[in-house]
């Protein structure tokens, strides 16, 4: 491949231990020393071999050192580790620290205006970094993407993405994909018309822009009212990092819901909203793309992880992206092509009967229907989905995904829609929760097989959803974290939790594990913060705000 | 962007807005209040108040507060972003009118 050729060879001229190449992120996880990417590994497979923290020694798991973050807005971001420093963000700050104690080698602060969390509908935050060359990439809460100098901190370049009181925020973290910086947008709840961005990572010249509901005259643009300017606030934002097949040189992304939430002035399936798209990165040309919600008007985005894997499908080892869809079913696609394997309700469901593989299409039930024509429905799974942004862990040895997920319904209607207003909220709806049944759990941790959508086991949590990622390590532990504080190692095999540690505010963030001078560690950012605070400050009042980052290893004999 | 009738504004100009009497806002100002309440607080404050989970349940705010209230939302607070660059004064007064005349 020309382009690693060249790249690599840049790096060995700058001498610079700092500047990895497009070679290191795609073999990312082959050197444990460090994690390079979003998900640990372009698979989105948040799984790591590892195994010296296994089930046995997880009891003696303490922790090495913490750093305080000095943010009360929350930590979401998932850690990246290079060559003994570790990369934070969060919507205030990038950190790089020493992994070996613990201490701030530097913090450039990110600037944003006090009205800017009015566009941000569901919680101030970022998700993370990316690493490339010598350089950290961000995406910032007013719509920057930054390039910062690795060593330094120092800025190198930054290109405004849009207008944030148009009603876009970036809390993406960034990918970099064929050489290529990819970023997304937030704002499908302000009436965006959303789209994917590719940047050149050492200059930040825009390259290209995907916009994710097509232009007048492009396909995918009569799947909305020809008659009306509905698709120039069509929502489809993009706000979940991506995943890539270099063999393939395909980047998968998943696309939000339509906008507004109520959907009777946008008739039809509002391509390319709650979608997987597969883009060329260098181009951003949509080489096939899926809708798993069409005419969605429940808030199902679809941007949720969408993890890679070869699997056994009837006998045959198939390539292929899974997906815990928001709207209660796991969908397994080929990846070479689109093409639908399964797609089985791992919740429940009311909207939809099934999917029918024939077509691709779900089969909608009364409650679509009913809502539609205006009435106030019981919908399952509720707006917030089966599964939320807390992303799920695949560990190709036992070939099970785990997630945390939720078991809750809405009462939802929708009202009238009024027009667009640049930085208002453009949703019409009304939309409350749903009575639990008696006896039944709010969100559970579940081991599920991707063909069948079952559970191997379910561990119900029945104070709060957990919205951290799972992390599954070759240890046979997953590692996650709750809105309380704690974070905690769970058997695989079980669910059974068989470690814990109580951190200084709740944790909503995603776990990483790697080894220094092969010993094994994990960290994990402690933080209040995101949707789940917003939505349930009332029952949290005895959890601190405040960020800092743990890192954890096991205690020598 | 939705226009205040000339009708409120005179309202407005000759009545104090703090511990006025739920039934002495003008039904106009009350409307204008639950149309904005509906498009932009709603999605945290509840439908119709209602149901508020995590935030601050409006239907417990006493009517002495009125300038907690215009406080809270021109600048922010906890979770909730500064409106006072996007609603105008009199829309803010409006959703103060609605929170007071509850929902009937």
């Amino acid at each position: 491949m020309k382009i690693t050729a060249v790249v690599a060879t840049l790096a060995l001229l700058g001498g610079g231990a700092l500047a990895q190449t497009l070679d290191e992120l795609r073999h990312d996880g082959s050197n444990p020393d460090n994690v390079l990417t979003y998900g640990m590994g372009y698979s989105l497979q948040r799984y790591s071999p590892l195994r010296q923290i296994d089930r046995m020694t997880v009891k003696r798991l303490v922790p090495v050192w913490s750093l305080s973050l000095d943010n009360p807005w929350g930590e979401q971001a998932q850690p990246l580790v290079y060559n003994g420093v570790m990369y934070v963000t969060d919507a205030k700050a990038s950190v790089a620290i020493d992994v070996a104690t613990g201490r701030q080698i530097w913090k450039t602060p990110v600037d944003w205006l006090p009205e800017t969390p009015r566009v941000v509908c569901c919680g101030v935050s970022s998700k993370g970094a990316a690493i490339f060359n010598g350089k950290v990439f961000r995406t910032t809460l007013d719509s920057y993407v930054v390039a910062l100098d690795q060593k330094t901190g120092k800025e190198i370049w930054k290109q405004k993405a849009a207008e944030w009181m148009d009603g876009t925020s970036m809390t993406v973290a960034p990918l970099i994909a064929g050489g290529v910086l990819i970023t997304g947008i937030s704002g499908a709840e302000f009436g965006i018309r959303g789209f994917i961005d590719g940047w050149d990572p050492d200059t930040g010249k825009h390259l290209w822009r995907r916009d994710t509901i097509p232009a007048r005259g492009e396909p995918g643009n009569e799947t909305w009212p020809q008659d009306t300017d509905a698709w120039q606030h069509g929502g489809g934002s993009a706000w979940i990092t991506g995943s890539y097949d270099p063999d393939l040189d395909l980047t998968y992304w998943g696309t939000g819901n339509p906008a507004p939430w109520a959907s009777q002035t946008r008739p039809g399936d509002n391509l390319y909203a709650s979608s997987v798209l597969a883009l060329r990165p260098k181009t951003g040309e949509i080489v096939w793309h899926y809708q798993f919600t069409p005419g969605d008007q429940y808030d199902y985005d679809a941007v949720w992880e969408l993890i890679l894997a070869d699997i056994d499908v009837a006998g045959s080892n198939r390539k292929v992206v899974m997906q815990l869809n928001r709207n209660g079913f796991l969908y397994v696609l080929d990846r070479t092509n689109g093409q639908l394997i399964s797609a089985k309700p791992y919740e429940k469901v009311s909207w939809a009967s099934e999917i029918d593989l024939k077509t691709g299409r779900p089969v909608e039930t009364d409650v679509a229907r009913n809502l539609r024509a205006g009435q106030e429905v019981e919908l399952w799974p509720s707006t917030r989905g089966a599964k939320n942004w807390p992303h799920a862990a695949f560990n190709p040895q036992t070939g099970l995904l785990y997630a945390n997920t939720m078991h809750r319904g809405a009462l939802y209607r929708h009202i009238e829609v009024k027009p667009w207003v640049a930085g208002q909220r453009y949703q019409f709806v009304e939309n409350r929760v749903a009575p639990l049944p008696p006896g039944e759990a709010p969100a559970h941790m579940d081991a599920i097989d991707p063909l069948t959508a079952k559970p191997r086991w379910r561990a119900p949590l029945t104070d709060h959803p957990q919205w951290s990622a799972m992390l599954a390590t070759g240890g046979g532990l997953l590692f996650t974290g709750k809105e309380t504080g704690e974070f905690i190692a769970v058997d695989a095999e079980t669910g059974k939790t068989l470690w814990q540690f109580q951190t200084g505010s709740g944790v909503n963030a995603m776990p990483i594990t790697y080894t220094q001078n092969g010993r094994q560690y994990v960290t994990v950012l402690s933080g209040l913060g995101g949707l789940y605070l917003n939505t349930n400050r009332q029952q949290l009042t005895n959890v601190p705000l405040g960020g800092s980052v743990w890192t954890f290893a096991v205690m020598p004999d | 962007m939705m226009r205040v009738g000339s009708l409120l504004i005179a309202v407005l100009a000759c009545a104090p807005a703090a511990a006025q009497e739920p039934n002495s806002f003008a039904p106009e100002q009350i409307r204008l209040g639950a149309e904005i309440f509906a498009r932009n607080c709603s999605p945290c404050h509840g439908p119709r108040m209602q149901d508020p989970e995590g935030a601050f349940d409006l239907r417990t705010l006493p009517a002495e507060q009125h300038s907690r209230f215009v406080n809270s939302v021109s600048h922010g607070k906890n979770s909730m972003p500064p409106w006072a660059g996007l609603l105008k004064a009199e829309e803010i007064e409006a959703l103060w009118a609605y929170v007071m005349a509850g929902e009937k």
